[in-house]
């Protein structure tokens, strides 16, 4: 369908993922208590393969973001694109990973991450579905059902189902928030490598500012109701990246930059 | 530090959890023996009882009477409790069916909702030995009157359970599917009923123990065959032992037509938090 887009880049000869691309876009939710402005006009560039985080404050929009580029509800103004197609239904493209990974307790681990096929009327991907469980550390879990997992290995299924139809687009919405600080970091780690080998262009919406910069290329900073794009930093690092890299004097200055931009908003006081 | 390390977590629970069949079985053996003492004493005290009086047979049979009538008239007994198991049966499915459909309108329509609801309930509400004779007027005398006797004793718990599942499903889960591109119906197959299940075995469970139940109220008003009409007959001839014999039948057939209603249970729901202590001692050894 758009295989044929300029705008697809292959990786590795692996993922296929097209680019990101939100011009002008607004979105005001009309209410009887008065307008809620959820995201002031905003405009932001993916090229495809990139892994971009956004980080901000709660209820700064974000998940409403998450919303429109999926293609669950419509921008009030404004032009979203996944590769050259405008966004105005569902985009089936996307992979999306919620904060609870939202297994279904009745189906086991592989039925979890064959989901999505099965929605889609795609055969023939249960080689796939096994490849990123092993991939995970979760493989020898594929027949167990859900509630015999830790928390840790229940989202890193949740990940495998949203990469296994190879979609143009990972999306991760406060992904590892319910998680421990150790799993985290683990979490962390996966998630940056997972980004290279599948090279899927990845947008992670995060609390976390040192999670933000560890898992991007890139990292967005928003500001509060109604959601603005502050800032917009490049990170070096090479992949893959190391936890220690986070101890780094340049990685510390990043983070002192984005938290700098809270100061400001006075979202942080300190 | 890698990610493998947090692989046994599930395997130490399950490890772990695998000790409580033994401790669970001695525990099941200690809980049948008071009920099945208690019982023994009362049936005991119960037959002492009408031998020292001369309790008249008509009146109250000896517990001993009613088993030699079981066997002597068991095959009698068994041809009728398989009538009224088949009219129980057949109305059982009818109801599930109607339940099922109702339940999904109702769900899926909030003018469905507001319409057929107050009805169902006052359905339910009108006391159903009432209305059995015009039953007899509506469907005729015979398997169709018991059968739709049946639904009437057995759809409420079906439709309302049926709509309690439905609106259990997590909506995240439902968006979730719904990003992923599935159209209403795909939802519902994969998100919605699911999750409905147990909730919908609830009520089909309940429903199984009331069909019976039904079959038998309507036999005593509109048929010539059954428990139920064997019981009237039994009453009439003042043959009590062999009422006591129906009844005794009939209630060691509900008990048996509910552990298989659990067994169905387990079958169709292996994933529920209910069944997970069963899975586990399954797994475990």
């Amino acid at each position: 369908m758009i295989a044929a887009d300029q705008s697809l880049a292959r990786s590795n000869g692996r993922g296929v993922s097209a680019s990101i691309s939100l011009k002008n876009v607004e979105k005001v939710y009309g209410g009887p208590s008065g307008d809620l402005h959820a995201i002031a006009p905003l405009s932001i560039e993916l090229p495809a393969g990139e892994a971009v985080s956004i980080v901000g404050p709660s209820g700064c929009g974000k998940s409403t973001l998450m919303r429109l580029i999926a293609g669950l509800d419509a921008p009030t103004r404004g032009e979203i694109r996944v590769g050259h197609q405008v966004v105005a239904k569902p985009v089936p493209d996307i992979g999306i990973v919620f904060q609870r990974d939202l297994l279904l307790d009745w189906r086991k681990v592989l039925g979890n991450v064959l989901l999505p096929a099965e929605i889609k009327g795609l055969s023939g991907l249960e080689g796939r579905a096994r490849e990123l469980l092993q991939e995970f550390d979760v493989g020898a879990f594929a027949d167990s059902y859900p509630w015999q997992l830790s928390g840790g290995m229940r989202q890193r299924v949740a990940i495998a189902r949203a990469l296994l139809t190879r979609p143009a687009l990972l999306f991760l919405d406060e992904p590892f928030s319910a998680l421990d600080a150790l799993t985290r970091d683990q979490m962390n780690v996966l998630l940056q490598r997972v980004q290279t080998s599948e090279g899927v262009t990845t947008l992670l919406i995060t609390h976390s500012i040192t999670e933000a910069i560890f898992c991007a290329d890139r990292v967005l900073v928003m500001s509060g109701r109604p959601g603005a794009i502050m800032d917009d930093i490049r990170v070096p690092f090479e992949r893959p990246r190391r936890l220690a890299i986070r101890e780094t004097a340049e990685f510390t200055s990043i983070g002192r930059r984005i938290r700098e931009h809270f100061e400001k908003v006075g979202v942080l006081v300190g | 530090m890698s990610v493998g390390t947090t692989q046994p977590i599930a395997t130490v629970e399950r490890a772990a959890n695998a000790k409580t069949p033994a401790s669970g079985a001695s525990n099941l053996a200690a809980g049948m023996l008071w009920p099945l003492l208690s019982g023994a004493i009362g049936l005991a005290l119960w037959e002492g009882l009408v031998r020292v009086f001369k309790v008249p047979v008509f009146i109250l049979p000896a517990p001993s009477q009613v088993i030699v009538t079981i066997v002597e008239q068991w095959w009698y007994l068994l041809s009728q409790l398989a009538i009224t198991t088949f009219a129980a049966g057949l109305g059982l499915v009818m109801a599930i069916v109607f339940g099922l459909a109702a339940g999904a309108a109702i769900t899926a329509s909030r003018l469905v909702d507001r319409m057929l609801t107050p009805w169902l309930v006052i359905a339910h509400a009108v006391p159903k030995v009432v209305i059995a004779p015009l039953f007899l007027v509506w469907f005729g005398f015979g398997l169709q009157s018991e059968m739709f006797f049946v639904v009437a004793f057995t759809f409420f718990p079906v439709i309302v359970n049926t709509v309690t599942g439905l609106k259990s499903a997590d909506p995240e889960q439902i968006l979730m599917v719904r990003a992923m591109g599935a159209t209403p119906i795909q939802v519902l197959r994969k998100i919605q009923f699911p999750s409905a299940l147990p909730s919908i075995c609830a009520g089909i469970k309940l429903a199984v123990t009331l069909a019976p139940v039904g079959a038998v109220i309507g036999e005593f008003v509109a048929s010539n065959k059954g428990l139920g009409h064997l019981l009237i007959r039994a009453v009439g001839d003042m043959d009590t032992p062999l009422a006591f014999a129906a009844v005794t039948v009939f209630s060691i057939f509900g008990v048996l037509l509910w552990r298989l209603a659990e067994w169905g249970e387990r079958r169709v729901l292996p994933w529920h938090p209910s069944q997970r202590e069963a899975f586990l001692r399954g797994a475990g050894t």
